[in-house]
C-alpha cells in the first residue's frame, strides 16, 4: 500500500475522505501527530510550527529561514512515519512534503464556494453566509501565497496531484473508493526498496535541517 | 451505469484511455464521429466544421450564428446518443455540451509536455520545437474556443468531477481508476436520470430545428424541457407583425415528443 496524501480545498471534505480512506484500507490517519513530531524536532509549540506553516509572511518580510526549518522538520517526520508503516496524511503540504518519492499517491479533494460555505455554515452554526465566505476566501488566500512563495507553484495546479477530485457531483464516500483503487495499483506499492528511499530522504533532510542550526 | 466524457489536449493520451475505459466496460466510444453526424446535419463537411469550431474566433465575429449552430448540432448529435445511457465521449468539450446533467462524470486528463512533444515528434516525424510549437497552437486554439462559447478556462479543474494527471500513473492505472469511479452508485442510470436524459434530448432536439428554420437562428434562444413541455427563453426582437414568436413555437411545436410549448421571451426593439 503506498502513502497517501490528501491536500485539502475544501475546509471540510479532506478529513472526512481521508478517515474513510484509512478505514477501507486499515491504516492510520495522520495530519496533527506529524506536526506534533516535527515541533518535538524542533523543541517548539506545536502552534508555533502550525502558525509558521499557515500564515504566510507579512508582504514586505523574505522567505525567512525559520520557515524553510519548519518544513524540514515536517518533511522529515512525515517521511519516517511513512518508512515505517502505511499512512494517509491530510496535515499540512502534503502534496510537497514527499514530492518525486516513489510509493506515494497524491490527492486534491476541490469543491464550489458555494458548497464549501454551506458546509462551513453547518458545522459552526453561529457563522453567517457572510462570514463563511469571508473566512474561506482568507484561508484560500493565505494557502496560495504560501504555496506560490515556498515552492513557486500553484496550489490549484492538477500537475501537482495524480488525482484531483471535485465534490459538487462525487460523494464522499465514492472519491474514498476512487483513491483507494488508484493505491490499489502496483505502480504505488510501497516495498523495501521504496521504504528505504523514504528513511533516506528523512536523513537528507534533518541534515539539512541541521545545517541551517537551531 | 453512466456516460463519461474525457477532455484533453493533443497527444495527451485521452484516445487510448477512452478506448480502455470502453472496452473494459462494454461500452460504446464516440469521439470524431459525434463531428460528423453534426457535420452531415448541417450539410458541411466534417472539416469545415472543426474549422469553424476550433479557429479563434475575432472580437467581431460575422460567423457567430453558423458557429452556434454548429454547436447546437454536435450537442444535438451527442443527446441522441447520451440519452440512450453508457457512453464515453472523447470528442471536444463534453464538460461543457454536457453540463448540468447527472450521471456524467466529466473527466480532464493531463500529461507532461515532454510526454506529448514526444508522441507529437513520433506520429508526425516533427522536431522538437516544431512539435511543442504545434502543442502549443492546439492547445491555445482549443482553449479560446471554450472561453469564446461558454466564457470558460478549458484548464480550470472546477468544470471537472476528476482531472487525472499522467505525470505517475500510466493510462492503464487511469483506467482502472475511471472504472472504480463509474461502477459508484453516484453514476447509476436510475429511471428518474434516464427521464432527465430524455429531456435533454427533446430540448436539443429543439434548439437545433430552431437554428436551422431561417426566421429563428439569428435569435440567441435557451431551451429547456419539462417532460413533454418545452420552454424557450432569451431575447428576440419585438416587431410590428409580432410574428417572430408565433415562429419559435410553430418550430419548437413541430419537433416530434414536443406536446406544448411556453415563451419566456425578452422583447426588444431592433429599431430604436
Amino acid at each position: 500500500m503506498p502513502i497517501i496524501t490528501i491536500s485539502r480545498g475544501t475546509l471540510t471534505g479532506g478529513r472526512a475522505v481521508a478517515t474513510c480512506l484509512a478505514e477501507m484500507l486499515g491504516v492510520p490517519c495522520l495530519a496533527r501527530e506529524v506536526l506534533q513530531e516535527a515541533a518535538r524536532e524542533l523543541n517548539a509549540s506545536e502552534e508555533t510550527v502550525r502558525h509558521k506553516l499557515e500564515v504566510p509572511p507579512g508582504r514586505w518580510a523574505l522567505l525567512t529561514r525559520d520557515r524553510r526549518r519548519y518544513l524540514l522538520a515536517l518533511q522529515a517526520a512525515l517521511a519516517t512515519q511513512g518508512a515505517s508503516g502505511d499512512l494517509v496524511y491530510h496535515g499540512l503540504a502534503g502534496q510537497f512534503l514527499l514530492r518525486g518519492l516513489p510509493g506515494v499517491v497524491r490527492a486534491r479533494l476541490i469543491a464550489p464556494l458555494e458548497l464549501r460555505v454551506r458546509a462551513l455554515i453547518t458545522a459552526h452554526h453561529a457563522t453567517t453566509q457572510q462570514a463563511a465566505e469571508r473566512f474561506i476566501r482568507h484561508v484560500d488566500r493565505d494557502r496560495r501565497r504560501w504555496v506560490r512563495l515556498m515552492y513557486g507553484a500553484e496550489i490549484d495546479d492538477p500537475a501537482l496531484y495524480d488525482v484531483t477530485i471535485n465534490l459538487r457531483a462525487i460523494a464522499l464516500e465514492t472519491a474514498c473508493r476512487i483513491i483507494a483503487e488508484l493505491a490499489r495499483q502496483p505502480r504505488y506499492r510501497l516495498g523495501d526498496a521504496e521504504r528505504a528511499k523514504l528513511a533516506a530522504f528523512a536523513a537528507t533532510s534533518r541534515q539539512q535541517l541541521a545545517e541551517l542550526g537551531g | 451505469m453512466a456516460i463519461i466524457t474525457i477532455c484533453r489536449g493533443t497527444r495527451s493520451g485521452g484516445e487510448a484511455l477512452a478506448a480502455c475505459v470502453a472496452e473494459r466496460l462494454g461500452w460504446p466510444a464516440l469521439g470524431r464521429e459525434a463531428l460528423q453526424l453534426a457535420a452531415a446535419e448541417v450539410g458541411v463537411t466534417e472539416e469545415q466544421l472543426v474549422q469553424k469550431m476550433q479557429e479563434a474566433p475575432r472580437l467581431w465575429d460575422r460567423h457567430m450564428v453558423a458557429r452556434r449552430a454548429y454547436v447546437v448540432a454536435l450537442q444535438a448529435a451527442l443527446a441522441e446518443r447520451v440519452a440512450e445511457g453508457d457512453l464515453v465521449y472523447h470528442g471536444v468539450a463534453g464538460q461543457l455540451l454536457l453540463r448540468g446533467l447527472p450521471a456524467v462524470l466529466r473527466v480532464r486528463l493531463i500529461a507532461p509536455l515532454q510526454t506529448r512533444v514526444r508522441a507529437v515528434m513520433e506520429r508526425d516525424g516533427l522536431g522538437r520545437d516544431a512539435a511543442a510549437r504545434h502543442i502549443a497552437r492546439q492547445d491555445a486554439s482549443r482553449a479560446r474556443w471554450v472561453r469564446m462559447m461558454y466564457g470558460e478556462d478549458i484548464a480550470d479543474p472546477q468544470l471537472y468531477d476528476l482531472v487525472v494527471s499522467l505525470e505517475t500513473m500510466d493510462v492503464r492505472d487511469a483506467c482502472a481508476l475511471l472504472e472504480a469511479a463509474l461502477r459508484q452508485p453516484d453514476f447509476d442510470l436510475t429511471p428518474a436520470v434516464l427521464a432527465r436524459l430524455a429531456e435533454f434530448r427533446l430540448a436539443c432536439r429543439v434548439r437545433f430545428a430552431l437554428v436551422r428554420d431561417g426566421e429563428t437562428r439569428a435569435h440567441n434562444l435557451e431551451v429547456e424541457a419539462h417532460g413533454t413541455t418545452i420552454e424557450v427563453s432569451g431575447s428576440a426582437p419585438l416587431l410590428t407583425s409580432g410574428r417572430t414568436g408565433e415562429r419559435i413555437a410553430a418550430v419548437a411545436r413541430a419537433v416530434p415528443g414536443v406536446e406544448s410549448v411556453r415563451l419566456k421571451l425578452q422583447w426588444f426593439d431592433p429599431y430604436p
